[in-house]
């Protein structure tokens, strides 16, 4: 009954891993040969395919786990989709109804572990719930602010059999979706930016999930506004289009950072305002005399920053309901551009390259160039995720996958993999510093199995690289549990999965190993040796306000 | 009472994990429980809360928004600062016989037994503390007190 409501649902993938207490799920499954079930090799793994999935179409990714801890190891996935909103359904299989608060063997108290990391969550204890709850965590899952929905599912449930209805009407009296845009608000709001002096957008996940990209450069352009996106917003804006202001937040551009601290009027779209958004809080964007804030989620209005104008809407119809309002533009809009295009020059992107060691720049520079503004990539955490975003460079909206809120160390793999799932028509790049894919490693197996065509690029630096750059810049100095040695030679370790790979330690050889890559159908890793004191810049020093942001010595 | 202190009714969904995802929103929002009263609503399969809570460093309204994001949470009325009827109950055992001036409060007898008296008063928060405070002048055996409920008056 539950493959069948799957079905219905329209899964294509299922991520997931077996055990005991969803034997009766998996006895069904072969009969279900349209649903094509990815066998992971742990379950964190399936989390984060079915999340790198859901980015990467739009479609709920779905997992399945066993109780006790084939769900608990779920936990730092679900955390992670949820905080960056992303559509997935979670079935876990419970024991059985009766066993419930037993301590039986296996058990564990799901729904009281993930009810934080989950948007809802469900646990079912009789057959007839079943077709409701899960046509219901669908729903749920993918509307409004999308985000993960849980079904734990007693394995009493699962053998029941019970008459099949096939639910039509949702009744959920707690679920509100907002959606109404009021007009005389759009108005306001655009006439507010069209009238400022130094106004500034900035764009989120949000435009993203709304696919508000076309709408949100109509407005920019329209009204003649700088635009720069959050890091998870990357992808929203094209970033060499003349009013780009790249990333903003505290790892952000020095030319985003002036403009936000200088800005008159401020419009954040599809965004939470969080703390690496807006360094010091009491001292964010101190200029600006009206805030307009537009979110799905009602919540997110003051949660932060109190707007002065708010939207709580699909950022798509926001943008939408805006745009016929942008009026004639600010007669100093010249002025602010022009300093907006000064600042540029003064704080550019830069890096060193004197030292003779391979910079990381010089590898994604080369892989950006072989993306030609298509290819998805799927980041890590850490400095890797920070220089895959700043030297994002593509001309038009495209994909930049990674685990913004939650931060997860080896996410980038698995969801690569999921992501490849989603899209099998667009080339997938995985981007991870050597810490990170050594914790999701066990996935190569999905890869090599599915013959996915997906190439990982590993800006190996030996270290725990933003760990130690905070050690050195804010924590005095003191190296502390940060050098990674004893790692696999990752030639071998792939060699050992049967995924050809290659170990890359100079300039020279960047471009032939990327031409080994794409000439190769299937996964493919480039172990990039890189310079292991590359650091991140611009930064803002923690606990510092975004003005106060160090750059990239000069070389 | 405090100035960081809401007053919230709010309707939620009869099912085991409500109150749970309520307090646990609450908790995790760095928000405090001050008061709560829990009992059936007029609908069925419906619950209604009364909730007194300290909503800490986070914005006022965010007490009652992130209540609203919970699917089980079916609506949240803020009665904060509006004319409200609120009523708290307290239920307790005093060692003497003589309660005169506690009937004379407004308090009434449940039970008379040679180990004592028990007694039932409503009232508002502040009623109840002072009426709490000439319980003891009574020899307190034992005090219950609820939460409480509130309803707005017009």
């Amino acid at each position: 009954m539950i493959l069948e409501a799957l079905e219905r649902e329209g899964v294509e993938y299922i991520f997931g891993y077996p055990g005991g207490a969803n034997l009766p799920i998996y006895q069904h499954l072969p009969d279900h040969p349209k649903l094509k079930h990815i066998l992971v090799r742990h379950e964190q793994g399936a989390a984060h395919m079915a999340d790198g999935y859901a980015r990467a179409c739009g479609r709920p990714g779905v997992v399945f786990a066993t109780s006790g801890p084939g769900a608990l190891n779920l936990v730092t996935g679900l955390c992670t989709a949820y905080m960056d909103s992303v559509p997935m359904v979670a079935i876990t299989g419970q024991v059985v109804s009766t066993q419930v608060g037993r301590d039986a063997f296996q058990e564990s108290d799901v729904i009281g572990a993930t009810s934080s990391v989950t948007k809802h969550s469900y646990l079912v204890t009789r057959i007839e719930q079943l077709p409701r709850v899960i046509h219901e965590a669908f729903h749920i899952a993918t509307t409004g602010r999308p985000g993960p929905v849980l079904i734990d599912i007693c394995k009493d449930v699962q053998q029941a059999e019970a008459e099949r209805v096939t639910p039509d009407r949702l009744e959920i009296p707690g679920y509100r979706l907002n959606g109404h845009v009021d007009p005389s608000v759009a108005k306001q709001a655009a006439e507010a930016l069209s009238n400022a002096e130094q106004p500034v957008i900035l764009a989120g996940h949000g435009v993203i999930l709304s696919h508000a990209e076309e709408q949100l450069q109509e407005l920019a352009e329209g009204a003649a506004v700088p635009t720069g996106t959050t890091l998870l917003g990357i992808g929203a804006f094209p970033v060499k289009h003349p009013l780009s202001l790249h990333m903003t937040g505290f790892m952000g551009t020095g030319w985003n950072l002036k403009a936000v601290q200088n800005a008159d009027v401020l419009m954040m779209v599809g965004m939470r305002v969080d703390d690496r958004v807006t360094a010091r809080l009491a001292d964010y964007a101190p200029k600006v005399k009206t805030f307009i804030h537009i979110d799905i989620d009602g919540s997110e209005m003051g949660k932060n920053v109190r707007p002065h104008i708010e939207l709580v809407a699909d950022a798509r119809q926001a943008l939408t309901a805006m745009l016929p309002y942008v009026g004639p533009v600010n007669g100093n809009r010249g002025r602010w551009l022009a300093q907006i295009d000064a600042w540029r020059e003064e704080h550019p992107l830069r890096y060193k390259r004197s030292n003779g060691a391979l910079q990381p720049q010089d590898v994604l520079i080369d892989m950006y160039r072989r993306a030609h503004d298509e290819a998805i990539v799927v980041a890590d955490v850490g400095q890797n995720q920070i220089w895959a975003a700043l030297w994002w460079n593509y001309d038009r909206p495209g994909l930049f996958i990674n685990s913004g809120g939650a931060g997860t160390m080896g996410f980038a793999f698995p969801a690569a993999l999921g992501a490849k799932f989603a899209r099998p028509d667009l080339p997938v790049w995985c981007v991870a510093g050597e810490g990170g894919f050594v914790m999701t490693a066990q996935e190569l197996s999905v890869a090599v199995e599915h013959k996915l065509d997906v190439k990982v690029v590993l800006l190996n630096n030996s270290s725990l690289g933003m760990v130690r750059q905070f050690q050195d810049d804010f924590y005095g100095g003191v190296r502390s549990q940060v050098a990674l040695t004893h790692m696999p030679d990752f030639v071998k370790l792939c060699a050992a999965y049967g995924m050809p790979a290659r170990r890359v330690e100079r300039f020279e050889d960047i471009g032939p190993a990327f031409d080994a890559a794409e000439k190769t159908r299937g996964p493919f890793l480039i172990d990039f040796r890189i310079d292991p004191e590359a650091n991140v810049y611009p930064i803002v020093p923690l606990g510092k306000s975004l003005n106060e942001f160090w750059e990239a010595p000069e070389s | 009472m405090s100035d960081k202190l809401r007053v919230l009714a709010v309707e939620v969904e009869d099912a085991p994990n409500t109150l749970t995802k309520v307090s646990g929103a609450i908790r995790r929002r760095g928000f405090h429980v001050r008061g709560i009263s829990v009992g059936p609503s007029r609908q069925p399969g419906r619950f209604r809360l009364t909730l007194q809570v300290d909503h800490g460093h986070a914005e006022a309204d965010q007490v009652r928004k992130q209540l609203e994001r919970l699917v089980e949470v079916v609506e949240v009325e803020d009665l904060t600062g509006d004319p409200v009827h609120s009523r708290e109950l307290v239920v307790a055992k005093v060692a003497a016989a003589q309660v005169d001036d506690l009937l004379e409060r407004g308090a009434k007898v449940i039970a008379n037994t040679p180990e004592g008296t028990t007694v039932e008063f409503s009232g508002e928060h502040d009623e109840v503390g002072e009426f709490v405070d000439e319980l003891h002048r009574h020899g307190i055996v034992d005090v219950a007190r609820s939460g409480p409920v509130v309803m707005r008056r017009a």
